[in-house]
């Protein structure tokens, strides 16, 4: 009977959902979002410029037409959920690696296994991006960009502290801020941007993975609240920070990332965990006031840990909507080759990418363009970042229920930092979380 | 002449008609556009409230009956927010009456710059959300905000203060800002309707030897019930539901501090595609919201 | 309160002399309750103004600086003087500063987005009032079945969070054939506002007396012809409220728009804003100046309608 009443329920529901449909289709005004032979992509709003030329040149030399919109990146994950939920006309899309098992198994984005011209490029690719865009067994995409998180360092107020070299664990961080604190040189030596926001975890997940932690074991499960893993550890390091040794500010849990991003360019701080692309802005004249002096260092480890960061990366994928029509799946194909692929045989967005803001490129064979190691060598240690770019490692948390998961999570990680509750309470409740929604989800 | 007293019985006569008829037609297209474009999204997120609607599951939508409702009533976060959006909405609608009045009796003066003051007072509602939000946070940074440069520079504090960063302050400080926004259109409010009390109200209590704060307090104060009541009404709704400055200031953290119901709702909805328990979370809300408004008219309002 | 006890709790006998010195008091209170008044309305304002010369390297300051040090028009070119070019590689602007401060793309979207948003607000006063001002009216004056249920009707269709609504508006949006059009915001606003101007209207309405209307009937008036010749001129400062708030309120608005539109074609002022924060930088003076552009069209639209607001126009006029 239950049986029977929500297998109705369901058909009633998509009924209605039809019904909602014929509500006003006449239209009164056929002004709709451009349809037909046109492929309509959707992006957060970076490197705008850059796209609507990398656009331009796909119209012209392709010779279909681009729809390009863009909406900013805080409020883009809602933008296009609204959009699949509301069948918009949707074809290409900028993806977060987070995202990918809820809006594949939302039926929101579509594999893109079966086309050969996107596909040959996992070759030339990092391992890194290919495993990122992949869930149950398939690819959603070719990659937009991928970046680590990354221990960077103001070469001067080491100096002036009379430090010589950079920290290699968390202790000697401790023991460098501590020092830098009482040469008066910063009173929060260490900048870390905890506010609730996207970034968020990957700031707490480089803490953990450099503490020798993981957020979850081998087969899914919980594994933060462990007291032997690094997370608690982790988490108990910053609270120290904050609270013990005052080398933190107690305001991190309200500085977002381009705040913080901010503070150290203007050099209030020596130390900071910043997405290592931020190198190059932090290290330009006109943008910051210890350029040419941010240097960067293997993320500090703890335990014996491995020095390790956590990487992310971010791709173009395609619609399901669109992937069901042959003919408009193949114009986006292209379109999506165009971005993340090769266009005209070079792979000019990812280069531009790189050289107009440091976003890391997924494709190898970038490595070895003059002027990418022309860029990288004006403001970074190649070496350095390659030898970190081995150790970030991918999140251990990317499933259908990260955002809700994560959602206690943070909460609790900021509860620990403002001292309402121990680092053990605090990680035992995200862990339990975890382990509900993951029956929950099974 | 004559014509006209047989066209007033005709119309005495046919009165109940005509005055439904009226009223009717006057009433015609604001139901229509409500029809249009409010009625379904209503009805929707109603419907929708009574389904297990995950839309990471899309295959699996089960009609679960008040199941929803029964989970976000049981859930303990669910109770946190409540509590945390009464204490916004108190702290809030308090203080916008409050300055409101102020700013209304002050308008309500005829004096030199009037205009020029109640043009200015009109400003923070005209800058858009979005960068009021934005200004505020900036304001409120504890870094290189406004408020900490002041307030050092005044020696009312002798080191920079954390802001929304504290749990404690967190509440207060949107509150503030939304506040700011908020009291230019509650002082209009009260003024239009300070504007219709008939004057010799106040010249026959003065006859009658009232002094002014019996005259503020027997004929003023009731006088603009009608305007605290839409005020009350309005404000209400507008800080329970309110969600943008939560949004653009702290995402509900530290820690949970600003985790107010609205907040609560955006997550359950497009954090975790829960569209099921997050209209059933809108439908209390709304339930709440709707018998508050029904309590402040019933309070203050006159026939309604 | 304290206003008006200097100004009228005097004896009589003395009233000369005591007025004198009271009108002092008076003038005196006033005068502190405006500086007061200005003060705190006016200084969040100042900053914007004042960081909105500043670059972005002077807006992180510490202390902040009050007045802009090396004031910029950067912010302020970039809104009015960005000239139209298409965006190949060459031109692109490169998200990184060339000149120390970041102008965000969009800059140069932000006047017709303006132009937008005051089409919308305008259209949506319009309609506010051709809508709301006839039902309620009625709701107020005339007795018909159900009218106390009409209120309700139109108030509960604003107690429901605009966050659970966005998916259904969007949903009716999309099937209305209104995506990326001005007309999606115009119905969607008109929608959001109406309920609180009838609301504001009735409420008003019922305060005039009831006897107006009576003696209106009784000359013959159509309901019509005593709403426009009898009540209209009466309601003037609610009218100018209700004109204020909902362009005001359409001038505001953020989330709906973000969904519905996508193209300069239909975007609103919000959402330029908006997108002047990305993921890789953000400019707060740049926004800044942004936000004090926004504030001027509403700022002068008021002092136009101020005086119908405060004239008391209808203090002597509605002793019934």
């Amino acid at each position: 009977m239950a049986k029977y009443v929500s297998k109705l329920a369901r058909r009633e529901f998509l009924k209605v959902s039809a019904a909602v449909g014929a509500l006003g289709s006449s239209g009164l005004i056929n002004r709709a979002f451009a349809a037909g032979d046109t492929v309509n992509f959707m992006a957060w709003s970076a490197a705008v410029d850059l796209v609507k030329s990398h656009v331009a040149e796909f119209e012209k030399s392709i010779g279909i037409d681009v729809d390009y919109a863009n909406a900013p990146w805080s409020n883009y994950r809602d933008n296009i959920i609204t959009k699949f939920v509301g069948a918009a006309p949707l074809d290409m899309m900028w993806v977060s690696d987070a995202w990918l098992p809820e809006f594949a198994d939302a039926g929101w984005i579509a594999p893109i296994n079966k086309f050969d011209n996107l596909m040959k490029y996992n070759d030339e690719a990092e391992d890194f991006c290919n495993d990122s865009m992949t869930y149950k067994g398939m690819q959603y995409g070719l990659t937009y960009y991928t970046d680590f998180m990354a221990f960077l360092y103001d070469e001067d107020a080491l100096k002036k502290a009379g430090i010589d070299a950079p920290p290699a664990t968390w202790d000697e961080v401790t023991e460098q801020c501590l020092k830098i604190k009482s040469a008066g040189i910063s009173e929060y030596p260490l900048m870390l941007a905890l506010a609730n926001e996207s970034w968020l975890m990957n700031f707490l997940a480089a803490m953990v993975y450099s503490h020798g932690g993981r957020f979850t074991d081998e087969k899914g499960n919980a594994a933060m609240q462990s007291p032997t893993e690094g997370a608690v550890a982790a988490l108990q390091w910053v609270v120290d920070a904050v609270h013990k040794h005052k080398i933190v500010s107690p305001a991190c849990v309200e500085t977002g990332e381009l705040t913080g991003l901010k503070a150290f360019q203007s050099g209030n701080h020596a130390f900071a965990l910043e997405p290592k692309y931020r190198m190059r802005p932090i290290n330009d004249p006109k943008q910051s006031q210890i350029a040419g002096r941010c240097k960067q260092v293997l993320m500090p480890s703890s335990n014996g840990g491995a020095h390790n960061t956590v990487g992310w990366m971010r791709f173009h994928g395609m619609s399901s909507a669109t992937a069901a029509n042959q003919a408009h799946a193949e114009r986006t194909a292209k379109l999506i080759e165009w971005f993340g692929g090769r266009a005209n045989g070079a792979y000019k967005f990812q280069k531009y990418l790189f050289t107009d803001i440091g976003a890391g490129f997924g494709v190898k064979p970038l490595f070895n363009d003059k002027d990418v190691q022309a860029s990288y060598n004006s403001y970074a240690d190649v070496e350095m970042i390659k030898a970190q770019q081995a150790l970030a490692l991918k999140s251990d948390v990317v499933t259908p229920w990260y955002g809700e998961w994560q959602e206690t999570n943070a909460s609790s990680w900021q509860a620990a930092i403002v001292g309402k509750v121990s680092p053990q309470d605090a990680m035992t409740k995200a862990g339990d979380k975890w382990d509900n929604l993951k029956q929950e989800f099974s | 002449m004559s014509g006209f007293y047989t066209g007033l019985k005709y119309t005495l006569a046919r009165r109940f008609n005509y005055e439904a008829r009226s009223a009717g037609l006057f009433l015609f297209p604001v139901m229509s556009v409500l029809a249009v474009v409010a009625v379904f999204p209503i009805l929707y997120s109603l419907y929708t409230s009574f389904f297990n609607l995950k839309l990471t599951r899309p295959h699996r939508v089960p009609f679960v009956w008040f199941d929803n409702y029964v989970k976000v009533l049981s859930d303990e976060l669910f109770w946190e927010s409540v509590m945390r959006t009464v204490s916004f909405t108190v702290m809030s609608v308090v203080a916008i009456l409050i300055l409101a009045l102020f700013i209304a009796l002050l308008l309500n003066e005829s004096f030199h710059g009037r205009r020029f003051i109640s043009a200015m007072i009109l400003i923070p509602w005209a800058i858009p959300t979005v960068a009021n939000g934005l200004l505020w946070k900036w304001i409120y940074d504890s870094g290189y905000g406004a408020l900490n440069g002041l307030l050092l520079q005044l020696g009312l504090i002798d080191k920079y203060v954390v802001w929304l960063g504290d749990p404690d302050k967190t509440i207060p400080l949107i509150a503030n800002a939304f506040v700011w926004k908020e009291v230019p259109l509650a002082a209009i409010l009260i003024l239009v309707t300070m504007k219709s009390i008939p004057v010799d109200l106040y010249q026959a209590a003065r006859v009658d030897g009232a002094n002014l704060l019996q005259r503020f307090v027997h004929i003023t104060l009731p006088s603009l019930k009608p305007g605290f009541m839409l005020v009350m009404i309005y404000e209400t709704m507008m800080a329970i539901r309110h969600f943008d400055l939560f949004f653009l200031l702290t995402e509900g953290g530290p820690a949970d501090a600003s985790h107010v119901l609205s907040w609560q709702i955006y997550v359950e909805t497009f954090r975790n595609l829960s569209f099921g328990t997050g209209s059933a979370m809108s439908y209390i809300l709304a339930l709440v919201t709707f018998a508050l408004a029904y309590a402040i008219i019933k309070m203050l309002g006159r026939r309604i | 309160m304290t206003l008006q006890s200097t100004k009228f709790s005097v004896p009589s006998e003395k009233w000369k002399y005591k007025s004198k010195r009271s009108e002092r008091t008076r003038s005196a209170v006033i005068f502190i309750a405006s500086i007061f008044l200005l003060i705190y309305v006016l200084a969040p304002v100042g900053w914007l103004l004042s960081s909105s010369f500043q670059s972005e390297a002077e807006i992180v300051s510490v202390p902040p600086h009050w007045l802009p040090h090396e004031p910029t028009m950067e912010n302020f070119n970039a809104i009015f003087f960005q000239e139209f070019e298409e965006v190949t590689y060459e031109t692109r602007r490169k998200v990184d500063p060339a000149a120390g401060g970041y102008i965000p793309s969009t800059a140069k979207d932000l006047l017709p987005s303006m132009w937008n948003s005051f089409i919308i607000s305008v259209a949506v006063v319009i309609l506010n009032l051709v809508v709301g001002v006839p039902a309620a009216y009625a709701m107020a004056k005339i007795r018909f079945w159900g009218r106390q249920a009409s209120v309700y009707t139109i108030l509960t269709t604003r107690v429901i969070p605009d966050i659970a609504l966005v998916v259904p508006f969007f949903l009716v949006i999309k099937n209305l054939g209104l995506l990326d059009h001005v007309m999606s915001l115009i119905i969607t606003y008109l929608a959001i506002t109406v309920p609180f101007t009838v609301f504001i209207l009735v409420s008003y309405f019922e305060s005039l007396p009831d006897e107006l209307d009576k003696a209106a009937r009784v000359d013959g008036c159509s309901r019509l012809q005593t709403l426009i010749q009898v009540f209209l001129p009466l309601a003037r400062p609610s009218l100018v409220a209700v004109m204020l708030f909902a362009f005001l309120t359409s001038w505001n608005e953020f989330l709906l728009a973000l969904m519905f539109t996508q193209t300069i074609a239909s975007q609103t002022l919000p959402i330029i804003v908006a997108s002047f924060t990305s993921d890789f930088t953000i400019s707060f003076s740049f926004i800044n100046a942004a936000g004090v552009v926004a504030i001027i069209p509403p700022v002068i639209l008021a002092l136009f309608f101020e005086r119908y607001i405060v004239s008391g126009l209808t203090a002597g006029a509605v002793k019934g």
